[in-house]
């Protein structure tokens, strides 16, 4: 009892002085710019989300049956294998694509006998990661597997474009390529808005997932500067405060849905200005 | 033929740890089903606390990560560990992963359920409801007899996607609860395959071939129960799609 009483009184005892210097130490600040990271991978993960999205959903639109079937499988993929086993399965595939490329120049048989592991094939093949490669790879992949549930969202969107549109494209003389960007992706936007709302979403809340690629994200920083922290000098400057980080993580994650949804609110009042729809009142 | 073997031995070596997935989906679903329902009316009530509570709890849960959820609920039992649990004698139970595992996932799919569900009541044609209140109905009879079996018809195609999308987020209990002994799930089992050779392209693919099976066994068996559900609706169960409106996570 007395050490849970230490443990609250700790956390709760020290003055205002200490909360600014303890907030503002480096480790904090570092904490505080691992967010860039977060954000980095939404925004890159969401653009690539979309271009996989319009590919995907031009696919299943495609006259081409290949294309058809490869657009089919492509969007229902995600309905089956989780989202996390993309997340760790692309990035390494990626690496081990890319060091058996760098195997055919680099090794000589010499070093290839000289390598007891599996993998890679010789040391000089071995391609180092950093966090700026890592981040660009979860991006991609964020973008492959959200851009699937963004292709099902936008197959059905294109769908709704009302058929007299292109229709009279077509009859226009506009060329098949000009009636599917000019007509059918222009109008869109208006069906499309809402579904890929909840795709951003997804791609904020996989945003979470970056540690497991070794970024330094803020839930990897919320986890470290939340253990028991002891030091020789000072001993124990604080307990268990992890609960404390992912609880600022956790309000942190709502607060951008938020902002989101407020966003897309107002995007999609607009893509839809004009439409003859009970929510524009004449 | 090697690479056959290799396969077969996965699918041997991975038949385990996908029981352990299925055990979180199984153990988190029917608890989550059931505080939805509640949830649900919660958020449709007149009562403007209960409406607010509920609609909060939905909003709070469907707006954050389910990763954060498991390590925040996770470091605050762990937090509580010395002042309650430990007095209690109840530390072995609270920690487990197998019991709090389910835990995190039943109050994650509650929140994405009742969202589902609300949805699905507020669809229900107010006609039938006049109805039953015409015929002097009481309100659990109404409720049991007249919105219920609308309500749950409406809700189904989206429910389902959100049970498969829980089986596939059950893969994350054991990236951040401890794995104890030889209770391993897929991933974390394939890992640790991938580990031992650095394949891979053969511990993944066996790993998504068993997310794979069980996602369309739980597609069919749920198909299923939505025809039964629309026996007496013709077409109904041809127009059966998965839509993506709110269950995603």
């Amino acid at each position: 009892m007395a050490e849970a009483q230490a443990y609250w009184s700790g956390l709760f005892g020290p003055d205002l002085g200490f909360w600014i210097a303890y907030l503002t130490n480096g480790k904090h600040i570092a904490f505080y710019a691992s967010v860039q990271f977060t954000l980095i991978a939404a925004l890159a993960g969401g653009a690539f989300a979309l271009l996989f999205g319009l590919l995907g959903a031009g696919a299943r639109l495609s006259g081409f049956w290949p294309l058809r079937g490869l657009g089919f499988v492509y969007t229902n993929m995600v309905r089956g294998i989780p989202d996390v086993l993309f997340i760790l399965f692309f990035p390494l595939a990626f690496e081990q694509a890319v060091e058996a490329l760098r195997a055919l120049t680099l090794c000589s048989p010499e070093t290839i006998a000289a390598q007891n592991g599996a993998w890679p094939p010789c040391a000089e093949a071995n391609w180092i990661l950093g966090t700026p490669e890592y981040l660009a790879l979860a991006s991609v992949t964020l973008g492959l597997v959200y851009g699937a549930f963004a292709a099902n969202v936008m197959s059905g969107a294109m769908r709704a474009v009302a058929p007299g549109q292109i229709e009279a494209a077509r009859a226009f003389g506009f060329s098949a390529a000009d009636v599917f960007w000019r007509f059918r992706v222009r109008q869109m936007w208006a069906y499309a808005l809402p579904g890929l709302s909840n795709v951003w979403m997804l791609v904020i809340k996989a945003t979470s997932l970056l540690s497991l690629l070794q970024i330094a994200d803020i839930v990897l920083w919320a986890n470290r500067l939340g253990q028991p922290n002891f030091s020789r000098s000072a001993g124990v400057i604080h307990g268990d405060w992890r609960w404390a980080y992912y609880l600022v993580l956790f309000i942190f994650y709502i607060g951008l849905t938020y902002v989101s949804e407020k966003a897309f609110l107002s995007l999609t009042r607009r893509a839809r200005r004009g439409m003859a729809i009970v929510g524009n009142a004449p | 033929m090697t690479q056959l073997t290799a396969v077969l031995a996965d699918i041997a070596l991975l038949a385990k740890p996908a029981l352990f997935n299925l055990y979180f989906a199984f153990a988190s679903i029917p608890i989550g089903f059931l505080f939805a329902i509640f949830l649900a009316l919660g958020k449709a009530s007149r009562h403007g606390l209960l409406r607010r509570l509920s609609s909060s709890y939905i909003y709070m849960f469907r707006g954050s990560p389910l990763f954060i959820q498991f390590f925040m609920i996770y470091s605050m039992v762990l937090a509580l560990n010395l002042s309650v649990w430990k007095p209690l004698g109840i530390d072995g139970i609270v920690l487990n992963p197998l019991v709090l595992g389910p835990v995190v996932l039943a109050l994650n799919t509650t929140a994405y359920t009742a969202e589902i569900l609300f949805g699905a009541l507020t669809s229900v044609p107010r006609g039938e409801i006049e109805a039953a209140r015409a015929f002097g109905f009481s309100p659990g009879t109404r409720f049991r007899r007249i919105v219920w079996p609308h309500m749950i018809r409406l809700a189904w195609p989206a429910y389902t996607n959100e049970v498969v999308f829980l089986f596939h987020a059950t893969t994350l209990v054991y990236f951040t609860l401890p794995v104890i002994d030889d209770q391993k799930d897929l991933m974390t089992k394939a890992g640790e395959l991938f580990q031992r050779d650095f394949n891979v392209l053969l511990h993944y693919s066996v790993a998504g071939l068993y997310f794979l099976a069980c996602s369309l066994a739980i597609f069919v068996v749920s198909g299923l129960i939505y025809r039964r559900l629309t026996r007496h609706m013709p077409g109904a169960a041809q127009r059966w799609r998965f839509t993506l409106i709110s269950p995603l996570r």
